[in-house]
């Protein structure tokens, strides 16, 4: 992977992080202007980056993010809980790609669709009109299938179909009534994409399910003698089987330049050829529609068969006839379709018979609905016009301009329709609703009640001529109060396509450039300036330093000996006294460097600190409960290792606190505390140990309970059952196979938490303790030493043999009498400071045949370990002194060995074997 | 070289790269009569699609490999655009 990646994605997580967290001030301050723009500029610098690499799927999503937090800067939307939500799903989402490339190198192909979605659920918060004209929807059941493109301008009409030959087509007919989707691209590749190394042909040639394709010049193709080779100037139509997500996926590197439209199999039965005149064709027309009134359909198929054979081939009719067979054979229940083809037979002496065929199909199928849903998309439009407008006066005037032209032409057109069809009121309120929010958009707002009097004029005879009459009247008024009203002419050619044609949108297109003009600052060079001056160093780097002073610690050790040698072996004294000098040197240096490494290795709790507001928060709001979360103690430094081993358990006991331990706002607000509940994690550091106390005031753990949940999972005897104190029954959650939760959630209940907990702890050398008081809360403390590299052991001896035993375990080291010790039943036990302690020899433990020896005046030597809460004594051969070893895990073979936890390098040279207590006894 | 040039008439072989592309529109822009044989042709950049597609010579074998020569016949057949004949039973994908 090249460096730059590297970086990218190191930085990614750090900006991620950042973000994540900003979003979390922001939420208690959604109006502080600072946090917005360095949010602003996190997520813009981020897309920056992800821009340098082609992880189109990572930039488009920042980018939705982007433009949606430039509109919260600008004021332009409000912060809001929902936002914030799917800023931080964004978020993740670009962690996880982040995590795609980091192990394969590219995103996962699986991400694009998700990409898609959250690009879209991002955009959705923008205050844009999707679909301005409500009637213009009549044909969005070819719906565009480049969600990428978001809120760009979706011109949807019928693909130009008849340019496939008529084999093609019946062929595709037939296969979606199969059940495969047809989708028709148009695939305009940018003219400079050569230079990009594109070869839109490679591309089109690879989309799947292709059942026919064309290439086609942009406009006429240049002559030779002008062609620009290096300038792209072809266009290509597909039509394919493939869905639109694979399609999308497909063309995932330049989807504005795609456009996709869902093809209703209906679009595809256009009879193409010579129209052949005469009366039979009349004849036919009504005898077919009389079979089909009357259902007959075998006769009908029978009858067209039959036709077929006396109309002249190649003529429009045979075309038709043929498409009648094939309507007939796949979709017999498709009334109207058929009834449309059959009188249109009649009217192939009309010369643009397809073009109105094809709209008046389209119209049938969709007007029915959408006509009505036009009055509620009309709303919609209006509250999105007026933000528009209002927010971004002047960027677009002109395209405005010819927005509102078109509109005005369009709803002239449909009011000028002649037809009274079933939905005609529907209409009538639907264009009255589009007049309503263009008059109110262009800052008239008086015209609504005149419009709705016309409104109830028209519907009061059924008839859109007092509509109609009005628009007439005041179109004048309203192209007045346009800055250019001469720009650009009405599109009369457009108008035989009536209300299909025209979807055009004002919102976004004059919103967008205001966001993205106002970008031009934070650029890359300012991004560092209050960044800190430091170094980032691979791991792995910093762990071999860590070995190597280890291993110089060791060997320092060994200067000792050597003067010793020199003394006693060799008889020369000065050298020994000069060895023993050279070695305070060695050792001071040695130790402050060692200190030095244990400083980089040191990191604040922080780290682990900083997820918590996140997880708190999604937490909480799944459960429906109200939780503030306070940290304290951030700054408290450890070594890397152990900070990072904290982080599951700290989660681990978070989400128990969150799920068990607080309560819902009703149940606190009952029991009288208030609704919110606090969650505190502090930490704090004690001598050589890190403390970290996770308190919170819910409802605490009930001792009752959980010893009868214990009883019942066997994890306690009866007579336990009695004996145990409140106190040691709050203990048992930490044993493993326990859950008080009735039900297991995906937060917890499956009664492994808090084992995994304490054993987690437990490797680092921690302690984790549980005080909880019913109704008050629960208090966790884990204590961790700061630093797992070095390790105090005493070193004991047994049968000659040296072993090392973690100071933390050591209580005292005492002598025994022999006489003191009496046996109960068979084990040894001896009184000591009042109490009774059990004993142990550590032969017996290791196997070692060996009695315990006992020094001149017959005593024991006994080491006082304390082991989970009990204390224990080992009785060993002798006691030698403490020293800080490094402790190496055993490997190998050896790993599987459990009565050891590792093993250390003495200063001689020797090996010493380090007892794992817990295991032991 | 994948694209070879004889007096008049100009083979393709395997893939014809952007490259090739300025070569192939002088060539073609200075012989009059010219054929292409595109019959080892497995695929040829946009670039020299639409050189080919602006100058229109006569093909004299089309590509072995059927699904490109299906694209081809599409936009080079020499009727292209001007037939919308419904009748034309042409080969379907």
């Amino acid at each position: 992977m090249n460096p730059l990646l590297n970086q990218f994605l190191s930085e990614s997580r750090d900006f991620s992080e950042d973000i994540g967290a900003k979003l979390m001030q922001l939420e208690n301050a959604p109006d502080d202007q600072t946090i917005i723009d360095e949010l602003f500029r996190l997520v813009h610098t981020l897309k920056g980056n992800s821009g340098l690499f082609t992880f189109p799927e990572m930039t488009r999503v920042l980018h939705a993010g982007e433009d949606l937090l430039g509109m919260v800067r600008n004021g332009q939307l409000a912060y809001s809980r929902q936002l914030a939500d799917r800023l931080l799903d964004g978020i993740d989402l670009v962690m996880v790609m982040c995590g795609d490339i980091e192990s394969t190198g590219k995103i996962d192909l699986s991400r694009t669709q998700g990409s898609a979605d959250m690009v879209e659920s991002l955009r959705d918060l923008l205050p844009s009109v999707r679909d301005l004209a409500g009637l213009g929807g009549a044909v969005e059941a070819g719906v565009s299938g480049s969600p990428s493109t978001g809120a760009a301008i979706v011109h949807v009409k019928v693909p130009p179909l008849a340019e496939i030959p008529e084999a093609t087509r019946m062929d595709a007919f037939r296969r979606s009534h199969g059940g495969e989707s047809l989708n028709w691209i148009t695939y305009t590749p940018a003219r400079e994409c050569f230079f990009q190394g594109d070869d839109p042909f490679y591309l089109v040639r690879q989309v799947p399910g292709i059942l026919w394709g064309s290439t086609q010049p942009l406009e006429r193709l240049p002559t030779l003698a002008e062609l620009d080779t290096y300038s792209c100037v072809l266009e290509f139509h597909l039509l394919t089987t493939a869905l639109p997500e694979e399609l999308s996926e497909h063309f995932r590197y330049v989807p504005d330049q795609v456009s996709i439209v869902q093809v209703d199999p209906i679009w595809l039965v256009i009879p193409l050829g010579r129209i052949e005149g005469g009366p039979a064709h009349h004849a036919f027309t009504a005898k077919a529609l009389g079979y089909l009134e009357k259902n007959n359909l075998d006769t009908l198929r029978d009858y067209t068969t039959k036709s077929l054979k006396t109309e002249i081939a190649g003529s429009w009719q045979v075309s038709a006839l043929r498409w009648l067979l094939v309507l007939l054979e796949s979709r017999p229940d498709q009334r109207a379709a058929l009834r449309l083809l059959i009188q249109s037979f009649d009217g192939a002496k009309t010369p643009d018979w397809t073009a109105s065929n094809r709209d008046d199909e389209a119209q049938a199928k969709a007007s029915a609905t959408q006509f009505e849903s036009g009055i509620k998309r009309g709303d919609e439009c209006r509250k999105g016009e007026r933000q528009s407008l209002s927010d971004t006066p002047s960027p677009d005037l002109e395209e405005q301009a010819i927005a509102r032209e078109t509109i005005l032409e369009t709803q002239r057109q449909i009011l000028q329709l002649v037809d009274h069809p079933a939905w005609e009121t529907g209409r009538i309120r639907a264009v009255a609703a589009v007049l309503r929010n263009l008059w109110m958009s262009a800052g008239n707002g008086q015209a609504s009640s005149e419009i709705d009097a016309a409104i109830s004029a028209s519907l009061a005879v059924r008839e859109n001529a007092p509509l109609l009459k009005w628009l007439e009247e005041n179109k004048k008024g309203m192209v007045g109060l346009l800055p250019q009203p001469g720009a650009t002419s009405l599109r009369d050619g457009n108008s035989t396509s009536g209300p299909a044609e025209t979807a055009t949108t004002v919102g976004p297109s004059s919103a967008r450039p205001a966001g993205d003009e106002a970008i031009k600052f934070g650029r890359r060079a300012e991004d560092a300036v209050n960044g800190q001056r430091s170094v980032k160093v691979d791991q792995a780097k910093i762990d071999r330093l860590m070995n190597l002073i280890g291993e110089l610690v060791v060997e320092k050790n060994a200067l000792p000996y050597l003067a010793l040698r020199a003394e006693t072996q060799y008889g020369v004294r000065e050298l020994s006294r000069e060895i023993k000098a050279q070695y305070s040197v060695i050792n001071r240096i040695a130790d402050e460097m060692q200190d030095a490494i244990m400083q980089v290795r040191m990191m604040s709790v922080s780290f682990v600190f900083q997820r918590f507001p996140r997880l708190v928060r999604d937490i909480s709001r799944k459960l429906g409960k109200e939780v503030q979360l306070v940290l304290e103690g951030e700054q408290t430094e450890a070594d890397k290792n152990i900070i990072e081993s904290l982080a599951d358990p700290l989660i681990h006991i978070v989400r128990n606190s969150l799920d068990h331990g607080l309560e819902t706002p009703d149940v606190r607000r009952a029991s009288g505390k208030p609704e919110t509940g606090t969650l505190t994690i502090r930490a704090a550091q004690e001598a050589d140990r890190v403390v970290i106390e996770i308190s919170d005031d819910g409802k605490g753990i009930d001792p009752t309970v959980i010893k009868r949940k214990a009883y019942e999972k066997g994890l306690i005897d009866e007579a336990a059952l009695e004996r145990i104190d409140d106190q040691e029954a709050v203990n048992l959650i930490f044993a493993a196979g326990l859950s008080t939760a009735a039900v297991v959630s995906d937060l917890s209940g499956r009664g492994v938490g808090m084992d995994v907990v304490r054993s987690a702890v437990e490797k680092m050398n921690g302690t984790v303790m549980v005080n909880s008081e019913v109704g008050k809360g629960t208090k966790i403390r884990i204590s961790l030493p700061l630093s797992m590299a070095v390790t105090q052991v005493m070193i004991v001896e047994s049968d000659q043999q040296l072993f090392g035993i973690p100071l933390d375990h050591v209580i005292e080291t005492v002598r025994v009498a022999k006489t003191a010790i009496r046996f109960i039943k068979k084990s040894m036990t001896a009184v000591l400071r009042g109490r009774v302690v059990p004993l142990k020899g550590i032969n017996g433990l290791l196997g070692i045949s060996a009695r315990a020896k006992v020094n001149e005046d017959d005593e024991f030597a006994v080491l006082l370990v304390q082991v989970g809460g009990e204390v224990l004594g080992l009785v060993v051969d002798s006691f030698r002194e403490t020293i800080g070893v490094i402790q190496k895990p055993l490997n190998g073979f050896l790993s599987g060995l459990s009565a050891y936890s590792g093993s250390a390098l003495m200063g001689d040279g020797s090996v010493l074997m380090i007892l794992n207590i817990r295991e032991l006894v | 070289m994948p694209i070879e040039f004889t007096t008049d008439q100009v083979i393709f072989r395997d893939v014809a790269s952007v490259e090739e592309a300025e070569a192939l529109l002088e060539w073609l822009q200075k012989t009059s009569n010219s054929t292409v044989d595109l019959a080892a042709c497995t695929h040829l950049h946009t670039a020299n699609l639409q050189v080919l597609m602006a100058a229109r010579p006569a093909i004299t074998s089309w590509p072995e490999n059927i699904e490109l020569r299906a694209w081809l016949e599409v936009a080079l057949k020499p009727e292209l655009g001007e037939s919308l004949d419904g009748n034309d039973d042409s080969r379907s994908r």
